[in-house]
């Protein structure tokens, strides 16, 4: 059972406040959908929350353990970031798999095969050994959502993950993400009815 | 013939005359480079005549301090040199460069002179700071291809190490390839260089041997040491630098901190 917290968040971009005082709470079969309008820090609340931006303000913790007492590293490991757009590596998705398998924050084996989970998404097998060039958006979304879930952190902060996915893709991700501790960006309100247990909204500010 | 024909003044005009025919080319096409090519030939008319005027004193004198003081000047000109022909810079890189000029470029001619040439005394300024030159020449272009590529594919491919860094790589792991691409990159001139080498070229050094009166085959040996000892020091100088840009763009968190790359 996971147990994420983060208390009076504050994060602003040239001078323009994003957020202030934000705080958030999340368990183990919890996701929380955040909303808000283009600008307004959903992706740099993810990536902060994550350890690759800076925050301004505030504390966060995993089971009561800030980022500090769990070593940068192993906190990036444990709440992990998925871009909207996932980047165009060298080589194949195979070859990103197995240089994420040998970091050294990677103490264990991946806990699923991406590959397995990333099927009943409709990513057929071979895709993971065509070149990333070669790959459409909604297939790296895929794939890079795919090595993320089956790497078990304990908590997925998700940027509009099916955002190039079909009905029937969305779906089956939505499905496999169930269950589990999710901190989820959408601008589609279906899908926030669909996958949210609870909501945050992030105004705008001028 | 035994020494060089010496040259009078008036041959060197004779040469400088042909770039004058450059300058011609550059006004008729308006390629706009005829000052470009004035400011270039004046300089090294005045570069190359104070080296030789401060030489032959230095030679003269055979003071160790001298020596000394004269590869530190050029160390660390060389390093400035090679900082600002890298086309994006980050906070320290002087620095940087400095460190792996001397580590670099440094021990190699060191090491050349004192241990595999063995000249006596080891710091015989008549070796030590024409190698010295040769390899500091080389070694900077090494670092600043190397920094450039390196800083590039930092500040160009920063989701491509985010994504890495959010599994939890530490800022080595996540630069590695990069660092890799910077070496690469600061590696292929000399690298080209010792291909062509003989084929296509013959390097200055040997010409300078030669026409110098030396037997060309003494002359190819030592233009195969000084090229071993470039590429070595080219090889450690890009390595030092490129792994100092690498750590010096990531924070104390292990973030890649992509605002401490700047382009010139």
């Amino acid at each position: 059972m996971t147990s994420f917290s983060a208390h009076g968040l504050a994060r602003s971009v040239g001078g323009r406040v994003l957020f202030e005082g934000l705080s958030l709470q999340l368990d183990t079969g919890e996701t929380l959908v955040v909303r808000g309008p283009s600008g307004s820090g959903k992706t740099l609340l993810l990536r902060g929350l994550a350890g690759l931006d800076p925050i301004g303000a505030g504390t966060m913790t995993l089971d009561g353990a800030a980022p500090e007492q769990l070593g940068w590293g192993r906190w990036r490991r444990r709440v992990l970031f998925v871009a909207q757009d996932p980047p165009v590596h060298p080589g194949t998705p195979h070859d990103w798999v197995e240089r994420v398998r040998h970091l050294k924050a990677q103490t264990s084996d991946l806990p699923t095969n991406p590959v397995m989970l990333a099927a009943q998404w409709g990513l057929a097998a071979p895709t993971w050994e065509q070149p990333w060039t070669e790959l459409s958006g909604g297939e790296r979304q895929r794939a890079a959502l795919a090595l993320a879930l089956a790497s078990d952190p304990a908590v997925l902060l998700l940027d509009e993950p099916t955002s190039a996915l079909d009905p029937e893709a969305t779906s089956a991700v939505e499905e496999s993400l169930r269950g589990r501790a999710v901190i989820w960006v959408t601008h589609d309100s279906a899908q926030a009815a669909r996958v949210g247990t609870r909501t945050l909204e992030l105004r705008a500010r001028p | 013939m035994s020494g060089p024909i010496e040259l009078a003044p008036w041959q060197i005009g004779a040469a400088a005359a042909l770039v004058l025919l450059n300058g011609g080319l550059s006004v008729w096409l308006r390629l706009g480079l005829e000052k470009t090519l004035a400011i270039a030939s004046v300089r090294s008319v005045v570069q190359l005549s104070l080296l030789g005027l401060v030489l032959e004193p230095v030679f003269a004198a055979g003071n160790p301090w001298l020596v000394g003081g004269i590869c530190i000047v050029m160390v660390v000109l060389a390093s400035r040199a090679a900082a600002k022909r890298s086309s994006r810079r980050f906070p320290g890189i002087v620095r940087s460069s400095l460190l792996a000029l001397v580590v670099g470029a440094g021990s190699t001619a060191l090491l050349g002179t004192a241990a595999i040439i063995q000249v006596d005394p080891w710091w015989e300024p008549r070796y030590l700071i024409p190698m010295l030159g040769m390899i500091l020449g080389n070694g900077l272009t090494g670092i600043s291809l190397g920094l450039d590529r390196c800083l590039q594919q930092l500040d160009e491919h920063r989701a491509q190490v985010d994504a890495i860094l959010a599994f939890g790589a530490d800022p080595w792991e996540a630069s590695r390839p990069v660092v890799a691409e910077g070496l690469r990159a600061g590696m292929i001139p000399i690298l080209n260089s010792m291909t062509v080498v003989g084929l296509v070229t013959i390097p200055g050094m040997m010409t300078g041997q030669i026409l110098g009166g030396t037997p060309p085959l003494q002359a190819a040996a030592y233009q195969m040491l000084i090229l071993f000892l470039i590429a070595a020091a080219t090889a450690m100088g890009a390595l030092v630098s490129v792994l100092l840009a690498a750590r010096a763009v990531f924070d104390e968190t292990g973030r890649l901190r992509p605002e401490r790359i700047q382009r010139a």
